[in-house]
């Protein structure tokens, strides 16, 4: 096949895309600015005026962050443990990695009821040691959301950093070492600066999955509303479809943001990168 | 590549051969296709029960779709749907009756109208369909988790409560009716919005989470996360199984009615069929049927139940007088505002 045909199999592809996704998004922003009078922007300063929806959209933020701060704490090692590994344990270990991808997020939900509850396990165990006298209130809190958010894109971090892990020579620790660096130094001073590629894909992953997650703080969170919960309500309930696309848009603003933001600190953490 | 473009050969020929066997069994018994827009709870009773015996009888095929209230008003609203007869709660069937997406009832065509309760013929106005059945919103509670049994809705407010109940969400059919007992309990004889809602404030620390479905409401109550809360009596027997001792009270002040309608959808291509099959669903027969198996409470005033039989069902002429009924056009043009002012006011 001569090189130049190449680019048509992209075609299917795109146009799938294209039809199904880049035109739907566009009409859905196009109308946010559209109203009785013509162009507007009035929807969105409403919007941002209203205490109700920024304290909403802060909760989401907050929850989002601190899962992706979790979950970088708790991946990192784990991904680095599991890149040293030999191929067939690695294999093995990336398998179990990603086996809570392979169960519904609601079979997921339901779990953590069953054990963060008031009569759940969690609670039974702080009990009969005596650590606590009431049981903990978990479930219903924005505490219960990120512990469901952690478990849910854990794996993905994971699966991101193992694969920038492995690129790194071991020839390059070798020598580190080689030239005195102690084994802290060698993780402080190589091992993360050529990791933080997949640092950011990771994180953002990570981030953007949280933030648009529906059915995990839907089912373990709450009173409090996060965005996407917010958003279902003036879709479905209130079949209010700008206010939805004025969400849905700010959602989008939000995530490419936060893309840009990481991107950018990522080249000041690696500018050789 | 030649592997490729076999492969790619291979599947075309598949679904050549599956799209050939499908166009030739719809060619075959031409049966009428009525599609039912309902819950989806208790199938395995309604098409061996209920759908059949009509199928039977007037050679229909009955196609169900199954989804919330919401979700399935929608799909009739964005009209891209086939439904041609929707089971919905009165509260969703009056938005969409007052955005004109249903067809207007000929009584005529549908006699078993005169065996029902009154107040089930037209919860949304003469025109529109009738409430096959009426379940009473009231309170359950699991007296071992409780300091004083309760009685009424007032008591929902105990202090002793606190983080121990669930509260259904206003955007749920029984919202609108939980607002209004909380107007009540704040000594309002009239509904009084601005009361109501600084009633609600004052729920909120008991409230342990706002439930959308009753399926949650079972859940938390029988993982004992709450220990009473608002619900339809339907579903008790749902918490009997997972909390014995678990009682069902209809509140001092009156319980709620809470009517599940049919109705008619526009655009639909069997109007004839459809009233048909409203009136099979008002027969004794069906009604009879769906009472013993605890389904649904009759509305046909013809079925006759034993006591063993009526528990659990909200049954007989005094239960079915005493309950409250709302009136769905007021909720309707209020929902709106209610949802923003719970939103902003409760939901933190």
């Amino acid at each position: 096949m001569k090189k130049r045909y190449l680019y048509l199999l992209l075609l299917p592809g795109l146009l799938f895309l294209t039809v199904f996704m880049i035109i739907p998004i566009f009409l859905t922003i196009g109308t946010t600015f559209i109203n009785d009078h013509g162009f507007s922007i009035q929807g969105y300063l409403d919007f941002f005026k209203d205490r109700y929806f920024v304290e909403i959209l802060l909760t989401t933020l907050r929850v989002s962050l601190f899962t992706t701060i979790l979950c970088i704490l708790l991946g990192f090692p784990a991904a680095y443990y599991i890149s040293k590994l030999k191929q067939r344990k690695k294999a093995i270990m990336l398998l179990l990695t990603i086996f809570p991808l392979l169960t519904s997020p609601v079979v997921r939900s339901f779990s953590w009821m069953v054990i963060i509850g008031k009569n759940g396990v969690v609670n039974k165990v702080l009990l009969s040691i005596g650590l606590i006298e009431k049981p903990l209130d978990i479930l219903y809190t924005p505490t219960a959301i990120i512990i469901g958010l952690v478990h849910l894109f854990l794996p993905l971090i994971i699966v991101t950093l193992v694969g920038v892990m492995e690129n790194i020579e071991t020839d390059l620790l070798k020598a580190a070492e080689s030239l005195g660096a102690s084994r802290l130094a060698v993780f402080s001073k190589v091992v993360i600066p050529l990791s933080v590629p997949g640092l950011v894909i990771g994180s953002i992953l990570v981030f953007v999955g949280s933030f648009t997650a529906y059915t995990t703080p839907a089912l373990l969170g709450g009173k409090q509303r996060v965005i996407s919960t917010f958003l279902y309500q003036n879709a479905i309930t209130l079949n209010e479809w700008q206010v939805a696309s004025i969400v849905a848009t700010i959602m989008i603003a939000v995530t490419v943001l936060i893309i840009s933001i990481m991107n950018g600190l990522a080249k000041k953490l690696n500018p050789k990168g | 590549m030649k592997k490729i473009i076999s492969l790619f050969m291979m599947i075309s020929v598949f679904t050549l051969v599956l799209a050939a066997c499908s166009s030739k069994e719809e060619g075959k018994g031409k049966p009428a296709k009525l599609v039912v827009s309902t819950w989806g709870f208790a199938d395995d009773f309604f098409r061996p029960e209920v759908y059949a015996p009509f199928e039977k009888e007037h050679n229909v095929k009955i196609v169900v779709d199954s989804g919330n209230n919401a979700d399935r008003l929608n799909k009739v609203r964005q009209a891209n749907s086939d439904v041609d007869v929707i089971y919905l709660s009165d509260y969703y069937a009056q938005q969409g009756i007052d955005e004109g997406l249903f067809e207007k009832i000929d009584a005529a065509k549908v006699p078993n109208m005169k065996h029902i309760y009154d107040q089930a013929k037209a919860p949304n106005g003469a025109d529109y369909g009738p409430a096959y059945t009426i379940a009473q919103f009231g309170i359950a509670y699991n007296p071992d988790e409780v300091s004083a049994p309760i009685s009424s809705w007032k008591d929902l407010w105990s202090k002793d409560l606190k983080g121990k109940i669930t509260i259904p969400s206003i955007t749920s059919t029984t919202g609108p009716m939980f607002l209004d007992a909380a107007s009540n309990v704040s000594g309002s004889k009239e509904f009084n919005e601005d009361k109501a809602f600084a009633q609600m404030k004052k729920i909120m620390p008991n409230a342990v989470k706002e439930y959308g479905q009753t399926s949650e409401f079972v859940n938390m109550f029988s993982q004992g996360e709450i220990a009473a809360g608002p619900i339809m009596e339907m579903y008790f027997g749902d918490l009997k199984e997972a909390v014995p001792n678990a009682k069902f009270i209809a509140p001092k002040e009156g319980g709620y009615a809470v009517m599940n309608t049919v109705n008619i959808v526009k655009a639909s291509d069997q109007k004839e069929l459809a009233a048909e099959f409203m009136n099979y669903i008002l027969s004794k027969e069906v009604q009879e049927k769906s009472a013993k198996a605890k389904i649904d409470s009759p509305v046909n005033t013809e079925v006759k139940l034993s006591e063993k039989e009526a528990t659990g069902l909200t049954y007989g002429d005094d239960v079915i007088n005493s309950l409250r009924v709302l009136d769905m056009k007021f909720v309707n043009e209020s929902s709106k505002q209610w949802i923003d002012r719970w939103n902003r006011e409760l939901a933190h």
